[in-house]
């Protein structure tokens, strides 16, 4: 832990209680590694070593959320005292809650992975394995990203809580080219690793190559398969919408729901994970200090929680879920358990519909509706009596977030640990099968 | 110049960051100092939900090593923790450079020595936290009470400052100083009726200069009246016309359909395949510049940094080039790319000043700036004066385009049936699904009302949003398919 950090932490809210009710205040500590490959070659490397200090400051019901990159705690100082010369002249924040009570500090360990530290300083031992591997299967090129950092977290409040934690991170994706078509595979986790390499570049190649057929598409309703990586994707928008704060707003397929309702097919839940340390949104506590736990959001198609810090678990009349957000409850890690199908027999359990194995591009016409679409832009297969019998293109999926988790007929019994430019959140999915989506086309 | 700059730190340590790194070996080094200060107000119908505040400030380096491109940044603007971060870029540069079969070079460019700002008649750090409150009160206000016979459940404004300043030193000569500040105010809204359902909307104001923006977009009134329209789509608003009919798109889908259509399918790096595994890649191919045919003699789409008060300002960009307008598509032909120093190398051209950061800690990409499609000199009455039966589609919510920017769509919100010349009865959730090529062939006319909107546009890996306005005239297409959201 940088105890240097860790004291200017300790400083700042000390400093400034003498003027604010309640101070907390968040460093995130970071180095990261970043390469890029573009046409089977590195484009770039990209390194950065940064300091965030983020202040919670409360004063008469008045809130105030600061965010520095900074090494001059002093500017912060400057500009709390700044917030005073106002703070009486704004209104009350709506959402306000009091910081909870001193708490134990339980931070997360087993989320550390030594071998980060080579891999930043030596990347380039990662990326010839990712490129080699995908080449491997016989695309034309590939391109990806290989990211690793090291982050650690201190949390120091006014009320006493004070605690610290560090993890690791690593992610890597992978696109292939084969002709028109191309496949993509991802993986994120707190621990790097040459296999996990490996099996991107496989998987992406596996995808560009699974099929040389461009075959016709008409646009209608299919039974499709969505990968892991279209469910991390949609997931995202799900568990996004199930903050508190998303659903006071109205932006949110849950707004019009309560916990104990139904909002999924039975066989479908999904967890919100902090506590999982091999996944990289792994943390110990969320930034109101208190102790975070997996808990699920949807479980048996129940709408079992929202998300909530402290100021919308009081709006609310419940307790906080340890997904503060100072402003809006955050989801950590997402985690969809398991079906029955085994992944091989994918294509023959769809019988007849579209393989959708990557999607892009998702957007919404009315939140509280559920209204959205998205594009395919790796292989989508079209799948007949059982069979692959060519790519369709690209195509996008019009639907509705009801629709897709009520129409959930198949779950793959393997998951895949994914996160990449689409996939922000570290989601665990299986493959899905949904019945019925509509699929749609320009006809010019 | 009014420059009233943040920039704590010496402009020699730039120096001393570039002649450190051409020490080490890199043939190329540029070093940007940036400062990103912002504060928002956000409220709640007619509550604060918070007040923010953020600066993030430091140096990010680029280094081209043995054909090699490396990228570093720290929020540290001491010498030696900076001088360290060279060192570093530079050697993981070099340990990749291996792998490199083709080696990275730089364009030769005439490269900027100077300063410039954007004037503020009203300091916009005069417009304070009470006044941005005051003002996201007045809209809420007005808004609730232009809703006659639904309900207005959900209501929330953001309003944003955000001062950028920059300085940019190259090894080959740059040395440019910039300072944006920039308003973007938006309120989204839900508008619920029992029977009739929701309807959702975000409305946005964005533009560079100082609080005299707030008076010049007046979003009081322009939120209401909108917001008044939108009521009536939401209670009146039938099916479109099943037949294929000719459809008009306002400016703000049509500076949506540039930016997405054209803008990005003309990132030279986009080309090339660069953003292949993030953004993808573009139907575009090298050989189609100065000779591919997109669209017919009203397809001309140009990209322009330097329209006065944009929110994509900028007048050098983060190479040291100078901004230019660019034509992208020029009466239906690809054109003119948008390019860096190294694009415009493998192009064997000049860069036109499309390199941007979000932040000190984002690498310079080839980003839009202020894209818009060419307007002519009708009136709104004369383009659709001939239409018997046709749509005229004025906002949207939903949208989305393929990764190589060809197959795209956009859900109408504010739209109405034209009869017989006029604008009639409210259509609701019109569906448009076309393809680049369909939409810039299919043009029939365009008229005099050029106007923009501003957006947050994303690209790269980090991901990089930075702000750009897009817009248009309103633009008469031949008949189509109208969809409807089931």
């Amino acid at each position: 832990m940088r105890k240097d950090l860790q004291d200017t932490v300790s400083k700042l809210v000390e400093r400034l209680s003498r003027n604010f009710d309640e101070v907390a205040v968040l460093a995130v500590s970071s180095k990261e590694t970043m390469v890029k490959i573009w046409n089977s070659e590195p484009s770039v490397v990209q390194l950065w070593s940064r300091v965030g200090l983020n202040l919670r400051l409360a004063k008469s019901g008045r809130l105030w959320v600061l965010t520095y990159h900074t090494h001059e705690p002093e500017a912060l100082v400057s500009h709390a005292e700044d917030i005073l010369k106002v703070a009486n002249r704004i209104s009350e924040a709506e959402l306000y809650a009091s910081l909870p009570e001193y708490a134990t500090c339980k931070p997360i360990t087993g989320a550390f992975d030594n071998n980060v530290e080579f891999y930043t300083k030596n990347p380039d031992k990662l990326v010839d394995s990712l490129i080699t591997e995908t080449l491997s299967t016989g695309v034309d090129r590939v391109s990806g990203t290989i990211s690793l950092g090291q982050v650690e977290r201190i949390l120091v409040t006014s009320k006493g809580y004070e605690c610290s934690e560090a993890k690791t991170t690593f992610e890597v994706y992978a696109r292939a080219f084969k002709g028109e078509l191309t496949g993509h595979w991802a993986h994120g986790s707190t621990r790097v690793s040459l296999d996990a390499v490996r099996d991107v570049g496989r998987r992406a190649g596996y995808y560009a190559t699974i099929t040389k057929n461009r075959v016709d598409f008409t646009p209608g309703e299919y039974d499709v398969v969505l990968s892991p990586l279209v469910m991390g994707n949609l997931l995202e928008y799900v568990a996004w919408m199930s903050s508190a704060l998303m659903v006071l707003m109205g932006f949110s397929i849950f707004a019009k729901y309560k916990p104990g309702d139904k909002v999924a097919v039975e066989s479908f839940s999904v967890y919100d994970a902090p506590r999982d340390t091999s996944l990289p949104g792994v943390v110990g506590f969320d930034a109101e200090g208190v102790e975070t736990h997996n808990k699920p959001i949807i479980e048996k198609g129940v709408l079992v929680t929202l998300l909530h810090n402290n100021a919308t678990a009081s709006k609310m009349n419940t307790k906080s879920t340890g997904n503060a957000g100072w402003v809006n409850p955050q989801p950590w890690n997402l985690d969809v358990p398991g079906g029955l199908i085994r992944e091989e027999e994918l294509v023959r359990e769809l019988r007849d519909g579209v393989f959708i194995t990557n999607n892009w591009y998702t957007r919404l016409q009315n939140y509280y509706e559920g209204l959205f679409s998205t594009v395919s832009r790796d292989a989508a297969l079209l799948v007949k009596n059982g069979e692959i019998v060519g790519h369709v293109g690209r195509i996008r999926v019009t639907s509705t977030f009801n629709k897709l988790l009520s129409g959930i007929k198949g779950i793959s019994k393997e998951r895949f640990d994914v996160q990449w430019w689409e996939v922000r959140i570290p989601t665990r999915a299986p493959y899905i099968i949904v019945s019925k989506l509509r699929l749609t086309r320009p006809e010019a | 110049m009014n420059m009233v700059l943040y920039l704590k730190i010496d402009p020699i340590t730039l120096h001393r960051v570039v002649d450190r790194g051409r020490e080490l070996g890199a043939q190329y080094v540029e070093a940007r100092f940036q400062d990103d200060y912002r504060v928002s107000v956000s409220t709640r119908n007619d509550k604060v939900l918070a007040v923010t505040s953020s600066r993030s400030s430091g140096v990010g380096i680029r280094v081209l090593v043995n054909g090699s491109l490396g990228f570093a940044s720290t929020n540290s603007t001491t010498l030696s923790d900076i001088l360290e971060v060279v060192e570093l870029a530079v050697s993981q540069a070099k340990a990749t450079s291996k792998l490199r079969k083709k080696p990275i070079e730089f364009s030769d460019e005439k490269l900027g020595d100077g300063k410039y700002s954007v004037d503020e008649k009203r300091s916009l750090l005069g417009l304070n936290v009470e006044e941005m409150i005051k003002l996201a009160m007045e809209i809420y206000r007005a808004a609730k009470s232009s809703v006659k016979e639904a309900k207005l459940p959900f209501f929330v404004t953001d309003i944003r400052l955000h001062i950028q300043e920059k300085l940019v030193v190259t090894s080959d000569g740059a040395r440019v100083e910039s300072r944006v500040p920039r308003l973007y105010i938006t309120s989204s809204l839900t508008i619920m009726h029992p029977q009739k359902g929701t309807l959702q909307r975000s409305i946005e104001f964005g533009g560079s200069g100082g609080a005299e923006l707030v008076e010049k977009w007046n979003p009081v009134k322009t939120i209401s009246e909108e917001q008044a329209r939108l009521e009536r789509v939401l209670l009146r608003g039938v099916a479109p016309p099943s037949e294929k009919v000719p459809v008009v798109l306002g400016p703000e889908v049509v500076g949506l359909i540039a930016h997405e259509s054209a803008g990005h399918p003309m990132e030279a790096d986009r080309i090339l395949g660069r953003e292949a595994a993030q953004a993808g890649e573009s139907y575009v191919k090298p050989e189609y510049i100065g000779s591919f045919r997109v669209g017919n003699r009203y397809a001309t789409v140009i990209d322009d940094p330097t329209i006065p008060n944009s929110y994509g300002f900028f007048l050098y960009d983060d190479e040291g080039v100078k901004a230019r307008p660019r034509f992208l598509y020029k009466e239906g032909l690809i054109n003119e790319p948008l390019h860096n120093r190294h694009t415009a190398r493998i192009f064997n051209t000049k860069s036109n000043g499309a390199a941007r950061s979000m932040d000190y800690a984002s690498e310079p990409i080839i980003r839009m700036s202020n894209t818009y499609i060419a307007p002519g000199d009708m009136d709104f009455d004369e383009l659709i004066e001939d239409i018997d039966l046709g749509v005229y589609v004025k906002s949207y919510m939903e949208w989305n385009i393929d990764d190589v920017r060809w197959n795209q769509r956009y859900v109408g919100l504010e739209a109405y049936t034209i009869r017989k010349g006029e604008l009639d009865e409210p259509v609701r959730n019109p569906v448009l699904e076309f393809t680049t090529g369909w939409f810039y062939s299919s043009i029939l006319g365009v008229d005099k009302n050029l106007e923009f909107y501003p957006g947050t546009c994303g690209k790269g890996e980090p991901s990089q949003g930075v702000p750009v306005w897009f817009g248009g005239p309103n633009v008469k297409l031949s008949r189509m398919k109208i969809g409807v959201l089931s």
